[in-house]
């Protein structure tokens, strides 16, 4: 039953702040509103029995890519800030989309602590042990599908990533030259 | 409360990417853009791990697709945001529609 209740509530913020992100002329709230939707999304691949992924959702969505677009936006700002200030009337707003981060704060920090002490398998361990899976054999699928299976994907990856970032520091000296 | 099944993952993943998609096309700044692709991969993440759960068996392909997404999606990111520095720097703008001669 908590299953369906946290399923169902998170699918309705999912779609509510995914529109909100859209509609909100403001992009720092735009930018809450999609902290929001990368973390309810992490709920939900945990609920569908990939707790690590989750994991792996709240450590790059939930914090790492919020900071680069934040940055981003920061780099925008300049000149708008005396404009928004004059016409900001959403304090009030502002405040209510603090307070509901809070509460996802609290709720995924309720989830961990739920998960360790009441569930330590998973919440959803009955239909992961008819579906083979359990959250211990994760780490053999992980293994598995990262060395063995998807080896030559999980290399051309990593290439990638290599090839960003020494890209991105060569663009950056080159342009300071 | 009904139970949950495979197919409320794909409403929840086809809405979001829905969002994404109609965000992508509508709006005008750039950041926005980017987010709203972010949220594209992130309803074709929900659709891998749904699949990987209710279909996949002991086998949970989708679960290391997701990682592989996750990865590609913080790199597109990365260089989007770099190239939007160069734009931004170039044109004092963050509307997409004044970057045609990317």
């Amino acid at each position: 039953m908590y299953k369906e209740i946290i399923f169902y509530s998170a699918s309705f913020l999912i779609l509510l702040f995914g529109i909100l992100t859209i509609f909100f002329r403001n992009i720092f709230y735009s930018l809450i509103s999609a902290i929001c939707v990368f973390f309810l999304a992490g709920i939900l691949f945990w609920l569908s029995g990939s707790e690590y992924n989750a994991v792996i959702q709240f450590a790059v969505y939930g914090f790492a890519v919020p900071v680069i677009l934040g940055l981003g936006i920061m780099f925008t700002r300049k000149g708008k800030e005396e404009e928004e200030e004059k016409t900001a009337s959403a304090s009030n707003l502002k405040n209510i989309l603090l307070f509901i981060c809070g509460l996802f704060i609290l709720a995924v920090v309720y989830l961990v602590l739920i998960s360790l002490t009441i569930f330590p398998y998973g919440f959803n361990l009955e239909a992961n042990l008819q579906n083979g899976i359990n959250t211990y054999n994760n780490f053999r699928i992980f293994s598995k599908g990262l060395f063995i299976k998807y080896v030559f994907a999980f290399e051309i990856i990593s290439i990638i990533l290599t090839i960003t970032a020494a890209g991105l520091t060569v663009l950056k000296k080159r342009r300071n030259v | 409360m009904a139970e949950i099944t495979l197919y409320h993952y794909l409403v929840i993943s086809l809405l979001l990417f829905i969002i994404g998609l109609v965000g992508s096309i509508m709006c005008k700044n750039i950041i926005k853009v980017l987010i709203c692709i972010e949220f594209i991969l992130a309803g074709v993440n929900i659709n891998f791990a749904a699949f990987a759960n209710y279909c996949g068996g002991a086998e949970g392909d989708g679960f290391v697709m997701i990682l592989f997404y996750t990865g590609i999606g913080a790199v597109e990111l990365a260089v989007a945001i770099y190239i939007f520095y160069f734009m931004y720097s170039k044109k004092q703008t963050d509307n997409v529609y004044q970057y045609g001669d990317l």
